[in-house]
């Protein structure tokens, strides 16, 4: 993970560093979660993993929407859209076509991948703002086409009963397996890209796109692909989260509540950043655990809470955080030491 | 004949998403600020209006009198303690932070007044109509498009001959050098989001008297006024004016066409015109 520049002339000797020790600690305690993943059917119940498929699946959205609007600069508010026509796929690919449910997942994703390419091409005309509101228009228009599409069952939903073939030791296995797998798509793709030199030029598009330009990032096209992307992982969650669910409808498929989370999760723990999105993700899964029984006054709290971090701490907690300590868990940055070498 | 009617309602419909549409066309157009709790004020407005009508028996005038100084006093509030701290060329914090406050408006709203449906009692004129041939116009939706066209009327005046219109125009066009020439910008701003959600106050008392209001409504309508904006073309108030019309228009004859078709209908106009025409119909490349 180093690469020394050599020393010409009158420059000092230096060495570019990127791994930390806390990047190190990081990687292996996440490789041991995963493991932990994995391993859930043969060490806890139904219920734990219900529950963690549903952190798993919030923190894939969030980071899908923390790659969008943190490092893209594309602010969305219809990411629905992408989760729901992925979901809605594979329940149509399980259950009307009779493919393997666990195959139809990753097919699935040609739904999203194919919504998002026509979607940014009307959309990127639209002023910031403007495109978020642009983007839920195209989810209320795929919520109303599936809500008339008989195919689908229209507005009544489907169940999908192929899965009463297995049991609920091999369901658990397959989704905590898919599981594993859009985490490491989502929140270990965006690290790799991050490091990659894709990396170099997203976080000099995050801090400023018209100087990103200016040095040779072809920002448009670079952000078309950013919201293919992000149109595909969040479309991987919405499909693993239905099938856990067993159930889809459109309300809770196209439900503005999905940005509601989305926005939460990475405001809270901090924008642009991976260590943000976990630390968001954890705190609203145990909020809405403790909290969520008391509804309506919850939500208004969560409201004023996202208001509250736009307008005083932009960083979120994760911004606060590093204010204190330099201790990154997914090291991005690419560190000069002096009088380095090998 | 059924076309023709859907026509004449459409328009009428497009009075009332006119009121809506003008105050976003205000704000986006002086501040680059989309405001994404803009149909949940609008629905709180409504719902105060539906209190204040049945706690005092007020009729439909008399709250408009009282609901629209509210409704700007409550814009004025909002611009000064979040607006002003958000507007800057980073789209991102304005709409997290508006986004929020209609996360926490709805939920509260919903603690207040429930889920259920209400409107504002009109003492009969929300059953009045005249007969022209075998089609009925309603006399409340022809009121609500003379008051549309008023306010659009108004409105452009203000901005184009007012001290007011003027300051608000320099800062919209470049906030430093207004700023320079003695202008206070977050003052203009203020005055600005006070008057948009002030047309909110008439919008709130008609959508009332017309429909009805739940707490869950605001995003509808939200994207009913950003709809009418772009499709009319930013940056005039007319722009806005006649994109409402042609909302409205889609939507009446969409529902002619299915009734699961409307809202529909209304949306698929829109992204064509974002395909063929993306600066609006009416605005100027």
């Amino acid at each position: 993970m180093t690469a020394s520049i050599s020393a010409s002339g009158d420059l000092p000797a230096v060495t570019v560093r990127r791994q930390t020790l806390s990047g190190t600690v990081a990687i292996i305690i996440g490789i041991a979660l995963l493991v932990g993943l994995v391993a859930m059917p043969w060490w806890a119940g139904q219920g734990t993993i219900r529950s963690v498929v549903e952190l798993c699946c919030y923190i894939a959205i969030a980071q899908m929407w923390n790659l969008l609007a943190g490092y893209g600069g594309l602010v969305s508010v219809g990411q629905q859209a992408f989760s729901g026509v992925a979901a809605y796929m594979m329940f149509a690919l399980a259950q009307n076509l009779g493919l393997n449910p666990f195959l139809a997942v990753p097919l699935c994703l040609i739904a999203p991948a194919i919504l998002a390419v026509p979607t940014y091409a009307l959309l990127h005309r639209l002023d910031g703002p403007y495109f978020a509101i642009g983007t839920w228009v195209v989810a209320e228009v795929v919520r109303l086409l599936t809500t008339n599409f008989s195919y689908v069952n229209a507005g009544a939903g489907m169940s999908l009963r192929v899965m009463t073939q297995y049991s609920a030791h091999e369901r658990a296995i397959g989704v905590t397996l898919l599981c594993a797998l859009m985490l490491l798509v989502t929140v270990g793709g965006t690290y790799w890209l991050l490091r990659s030199r894709y990396g170099l030029a997203l976080t000099a598009m995050r801090d400023n796109p018209v100087s990103a330009a200016s040095q040779g990032v072809n920002v448009p096209r670079l952000r078309f692909l950013i919201f293919v992307a992000a149109a595909v992982g969040t479309g991987l969650a919405g499909a693993i989260y239905f099938m856990a669910q067993l159930r889809i409808t459109p309300e809770a498929a196209y439900g503005p509540q999905w940005a509601t989370v989305a926005i939460f999760i990475v405001m809270i723990g901090g924008i642009g950043s991976i260590e943000g999105v976990l630390i968001g993700a954890l705190i609203y899964f145990f909020a809405d655990r403790w909290f969520g029984e008391f509804g309506a006054t919850y939500l208004v709290v969560l409201g004023v809470l996202t208001l509250l971090v736009a307008l005083f701490a932009r960083g979120g907690l994760w911004g606060l955080v590093n204010k204190v300590v330099d201790a990154p868990w997914f090291p991005t940055r690419r560190i000069l030491v002096s009088g380095g070498g090998e | 004949m059924q076309w023709l009617d859907a026509l004449i309602q459409g328009v009428l419909l497009g009075g009332l998403y006119a009121q809506y549409a003008l105050g976003m066309a205000l704000m986006f157009g002086v501040m680059r600020i989309v405001n994404i709790s803009h149909g949940d004020l609008m629905i709180l407005l409504a719902l105060v209006g539906v209190s204040l009508a049945v706690s005092f028996s007020l009729g439909p005038f008399v709250l408009l009198v009282l609901l629209v100084p509210i409704a700007a006093a409550i814009g004025y509030v909002l611009q000064h303690a979040v607006l002003n701290r958000v507007v800057s060329q980073d789209p991102l914090p304005s709409i997290i932070a508006t986004f929020g406050l209609s996360i926490a408006m709805q939920n509260a709203m919903l603690q207040i007044w429930s889920a259920d449906t209400r409107s504002i009692p009109g003492g009969g004129i929300e059953q009045a109509s005249w007969q022209v041939g075998p089609i009925f116009i309603g006399v409340l939706p022809v009121i609500v498009l003379v008051v549309a066209t008023a306010l659009t009327g108004g409105l452009d005046a203000v901005l184009r001959f007012s001290k007011f219109g003027r300051a608000l125009r320099a800062s919209a066009a470049d906030v430093e050098a207004a700023a320079l020439t003695g202008i206070n910008p977050k003052a203009v701003y203020a005055w600005a989001t006070a008057l948009a959600v002030g047309i909110l106050g008439f919008a709130a008392v008609f959508q009332g008297l017309r429909s009805t209001v739940a707490p869950s409504d605001g995003p509808a309508q939200l994207i009913y006024a950003f709809e009418a904006v772009i499709i009319g073309g930013m940056g005039s108030v007319w722009g806005a004016f006649m994109g409402s019309m042609v909302l409205g228009i889609s939507q009446a004859i969409g529902f002619r066409i299915s009734p699961g078709f409307g809202i529909l209908a209304g949306h698929l106009v829109f992204l064509a015109v974002l395909a063929v025409r993306p600066q609006g119909i009416f605005g100027r490349s």
